[in-house]
């Protein structure tokens, strides 16, 4: 694999070597596809903005997550797990697609935000409610990560540097060519980190200055990138590989444990194909995944002498098959039909499982949305899945949508939806404690959105305020038997309702641009009991500010993070609270020729915090970036 | 922006309220010089949310998150078991790997040792010394409680977890072989106490948990049994503690195999009467027998009845019986405190999954 890749990228400086003596190719017009997104859909989901994603090239997800959108991350600070919470649900409701293969891990369920830089992808969007339809898994929602279509750009050379407090370290670097009708790139990166920021551990006594230990990471990868047009087809081959090696740094208590290492070990190799073709009225895409991850946790203790005295060595490798076709055909005036047929195999081989656990789930999609009435936009979906040959039954979503007459750009929306997720592997192999028997969970959510979106020229505004209500119901948890070890159930009901309010403005004028966002979430989730659930905030809310002009720019970032509980009871005792908390930070940048260079302060008013109980986090820190662009 | 800042503030205004009222009426303030039981929480594992709580008998009342209001600081992670001696409460952090020492009245913080692999349960010799039984190490600890420092580590190739004296020799139940390679679990260790040397090696059934010693200084051990199907064994066994050299098992009663796991091991003042639980999968039951019944009792002292009950302990003076109920572990469990006869004389809250009791 790494000869390949070593293959891949002479390939590409010999690409780029060429290029330079070639004529430079005139842009071509290309007609895309007259397929417009219909009014229904665009309820239920957002985009984020290109220019988030370029300013935040050099960070993880979970950051961008955290202050760009509704989404809430719960992590355990630089360089540790970062999942996230998408309406008032856990880390196990969120999906993640990538190019349309999901990226939860067959064994966890879930997804590491912190293991996925920004630089690595090209589009983000997420989706909720009836939007995630086409997939089983997303209880709460779908974040979608994409790879553009990119052609005529001629040579692509995109490179920056990072360096910040604690010795944190960014490289990234995108070099390929984009001809008429080929496309060659390679995204590459490393990050690392000694994250030995100093903070005040209050969970000692006395309580006093420390620094944090055993928390650097170093985090690398790259992904080879081939598309080829022709006629009107498309093949794209990517190829996503990435290694990282984090300490796992000990919470506030525990800190006296310096006989003890722990830390993870994780590698995947993502590869797909696809080929794509489009006529008048229609397209297909026919795609093929083939992922591979390792995940390693280590845990060894030692005498004070240094002799070993425990050694724990947790392995799991998963294997896992994606076969996507999807159709898109224009019917009869407004009316568009999609329909998409998906195998997906699982394989899991863990030194916590008895022997290989494999799944497979075969799924037939069908969306159908149109015009009903002047002005109503309808869509209605139904999906089956068989899982390992047994059906898991039909799902159905429906959505009405009314493009206002009267207010240009203002759409309203209602929509129902019907989905599952299946058990992770975990939860049904862990031995000990597995239980083969769980049933899938069920979600069903009704929900309301509107949407205002209008570009008045040099003012533009888009904003978005929804409402839900799920249930989802024999939800799995883990609970601990007298056996003294922990057997996952169906045991609840989760009810969540929420409201979500997003809004985001631009302003032009002169050489002056000015743009503000935000988002403001507030999330009741409870279980039978009433209660909220654990580490789920009641409200949060990211706001953003950006001030340009003749290539200066400041921009200013604020995240809140309402208070949260850390068990179950209805009146948590002071110490084992969570407070609320809100987090500063600042930037300044400066564009000049092909260059970008940037000052960050994060956490400017050095907020002293707990994201997860007992979990230290950094206070105030700084990073200076460079980015050369062609 | 504005609105935003609005709502913040309103949060932190209310977020401020509701910290002020707990601290005011959460707890009702206790003496710890009165009569009564210390309830160690053990919290959730990696949350280091244990807490100390203080059960007055006469008052009747609790205090909880003891340790916290008087430090400042949390107990640690996976709080595990408690001794007292020379007016000093000591208590074990298991995953935190280490002891707190504070003053048995105030709870003030005196001296914290650390440098254990998995502490679990210490037994105060009463001489100023104590032993501390470890998960993960093939043996046991002897510190010094008054200065706080390690003695020694007495190697016994097995990791160790019960422990109770007779005469001049401690009985060291060996409950896991998963952390120490080529270990037992399924035997009681013997230790001299004047050497500290390893003497003996009594075979029991799988997983000793608990122990105690009865009147006539016999040791009762109950052993889980292990848990990987087709393997349970689980059983009371009585072993002949007073000639050293024999050390038998004199007394076998086996509980249902492959269903059964008993845990939690008590026995009255007068050494006579003995409580544990046992059950299946979801909940235990408390059982009670006589040292001199030939079989274990059919019908439990007190059913669980959707409580989930997590250990038991008797008030040596007067006999009752104080079971604990972690409910679903991720919640402040109870405590009820039964009277000889089985009669519920109170039931009050305490912290997340009250693991251990000691009598003052």
């Amino acid at each position: 694999m790494r000869k390949c890749l070593i293959m891949l990228v002479i390939l590409m400086m010999a690409a780029v070597v060429t290029a330079q003596d070639t004529i430079v190719l005139q842009a071509v017009e290309v007609s895309a596809p007259a397929i417009k997104t219909d009014a229904a859909e665009t309820t239920m989901e957002r985009s984020v903005d290109t220019s988030v994603i370029k300013r935040l090239n050099s960070v993880s997800m979970s950051q961008l997550l955290i202050q760009h959108s509704p989404v809430f991350i719960k992590t355990y600070g630089p360089g540790g797990t970062a999942t996230a919470s998408f309406r008032g649900t856990t880390a196990s409701h969120t999906l993640v697609l990538w190019n349309g293969f999901q990226l939860n891990a067959p064994s966890l369920g879930q997804v590491d935000f912190s293991t996925i830089p920004v630089f690595m992808t090209d589009q983000i969007s997420l989706k909720w409610g009836a939007g995630t339809s086409a997939n089983s898994g997303g209880l709460g929602g779908v974040v979608n990560i994409n790879n553009d279509e990119y052609f005529c750009k001629g040579l692509i050379v995109n490179v920056k540097q990072t360096y910040g407090s604690f010795n944190t370290l960014g490289s990234f670097a995108t070099v390929g060519y984009s001809w008429a009708n080929h496309l060659l790139r390679v995204k590459a990166f490393r990050t690392s980190s000694d994250n030995d920021f100093t903070y005040i551990n209050i969970g000692v006594i006395p309580h006093q200055k420390m620094k944090q230990k055993n928390a650097d990471y170093v985090d690398y990868g790259m992904m080879p990138e081939y598309q080829w047009r022709f006629g009107n087809s498309l093949i794209s081959i990517v190829s996503w590989n990435q290694k990282s090696h984090r300490n796992c740094p000990q919470i506030m208590p525990n800190v006296g444990n310096e006989n003890t290492v722990e830390y993870t070990d994780n590698d995947f190799s993502r590869n797909y194909v696809s080929f794509k073709n489009y006529w008048n009225t229609g397209k297909i895409e026919v795609k093929s995944a083939y992922f591979r991850e390792n995940q390693r946790y280590v845990l060894n203790t030692f005498t004070d002498i240094g002799t070993p005295v425990t050694s724990m060595d947790s392995k799991n490798t998963a294997n896992v098959f994606h076969q996507i076709a999807d159709v898109e055909q224009h019917l009869y005036k407004n009316w568009k039909l999609n329909a998409k047929i998906q195998w997906d195999h699982e394989q899991v081989e863990s030194s916590d499982y008895e022997d290989v656990k494999k799944r497979d789930v075969f799924s037939t999609y069908a969306a159908l949305n149109g015009n009903v009435l002047k002005n109503i936009d309808l869509r209605a979906t139904l999906r089956n899945d068989i899982v390992d040959g047994k059906s898991v039954g039909f799902f159905p979503t429906a959505t009405v949508s009314y493009s206002c007459a009267y207010l240009k750009g203002l759409k309203i929306s209602a929509g129902y939806s019907h989905n599952y997720r299946n058990p992770s592997l975990n939860d049904l192999y862990w031995n000990p404690g597995g239980n083969p028997d769980l049933k899938p969970e069920d979600g069903r959510t009704v929900d309301g959105n509107l949407n205002f979106t209008r570009d008045f020229g040099r003012f533009s505004v888009e904003s978005q305020a929804g409402a839900y209500y799920s249930k989802v119901s024999d939800w799995i948890q883990w609970k601990p038997t007298s056996y003294r070890f922990w057997v996952p159930e169906n045991v609840s009901t989760v009810t969540a309702y929420g409201a979500e309010v997003h809004l985001k403005m631009n302003y032009n004028i002169e050489n002056w641009i000015f743009s503000v966002s935000g988002n403001y979430v507030y999330s009741h989730t409870t279980d039978e009991s009433d209660k909220q659930l654990i580490y789920i905030p009641l409200h949060h809310a990211n706001a953003f500010a950006d001030i340009e002009w003749k290539g200066w720019s400041f921009s200013y970032t604020m995240e809140f993070t309402g208070e949260r509980k850390t068990s179950m009871n209805d009146n948590e005792f002071y110490g084992f609270r969570l407070m609320p908390y809100t987090l500063h930070h600042l930037s300044f940048g400066k564009h000049f020729w092909k260059l970008d260079i940037e000052l960050k302060i994060n956490n400017l008013t050095d907020e002293d915090y707990q994201a997860i109980l007992w979990r230290a986090m950094p206070g105030r820190s700084y990073e200076v970036a460079i980015n050369f662009k062609l | 922006m504005r609105k935003f800042n609005y709502i913040f503030f309103a949060i932190l205004i209310m977020a401020l309220v509701s910290c002020k009222k707990e601290n005011n009426n959460g707890s009702q303030p206790v003496s710890h010089d009165a009569k009564g039981v210390f309830i160690l929480n053990e919290g959730t594992f990696t949350f280091a949310n244990s807490s100390l709580s203080f059960y007055d008998k006469e008052a009747d009342t609790v205090g909880n998150n003891l340790f916290f209001k008087a430090n400042g600081s949390p107990i640690g992670d996976v709080g595990q078991s408690l001794a007292l001696y020379d007016g000093s409460l000591f208590i074990v952090v298991n995953n935190s790997k280490y002891i707190y020492k504070v003053d048995a009245k105030t709870l003030k913080f005196q001296a914290k040792l650390e440098g254990f692999t998995s502490p679990r349960n210490i037994f105060s010799v009463g001489d100023g010394t104590a032993y501390v039984s470890d998960l993960q190490r093939g043996g046991l600890w002897l510190i010094d409680l008054d200065k706080m420092e390690h003695i020694q580590f007495i190697e016994t190739g097995n990791s160790t977890e019960a422990m109770v004296r007779v005469g001049d020799e401690l009985f060291v139940s060996n409950w896991s072989n998963y952390y120490v390679p080529n270990s037992s679990n399924k035997s009681v260790q013997v230790i001299d106490m004047k050497t500290n040397t390893l003497v003996e090696t009594i075979d029991v059934p799988q997983e000793p948990n608990a122990m105690v010693v009865d009147k006539n200084d016999n040791i009762w051990v109950l052993c889980s049994g292990g848990y990987n199907p087709g393997e349970q064994d689980p059983a009371l066994v009585c072993i002949d503690a007073n000639d050293a050299a024999k050390c038998q098992i004199v007394k076998r009663f086996d509980f249902n195999a492959g269903t059964d796991y008993p845990d939690g091991l008590a026995i009255d003042g007068a050494g006579e009467n003995l409580y544990y639980l046992n059950g299946g999968y979801s909940s235990l039951d408390v059982y009670k027998m006589s040292i001199n019944d030939t079989q274990t009792p059919d019908n439990p002292f007190i059913a669980a009845d959707e409580r989930v009950f997590y250990n038991v302990a008797v008030d040596p003076e007067n006999g009752d019986v104080y079971v604990t109920n972690a409910k679903n572990y991720v919640q402040n469990g109870d405590v009820e405190r039964f009277s000889k006869d089985g009669e519920l004389l109170s039931k009050f809250t305490v912290g997340i999954v009250p693991c251990y009791m000691l009598f003052n």
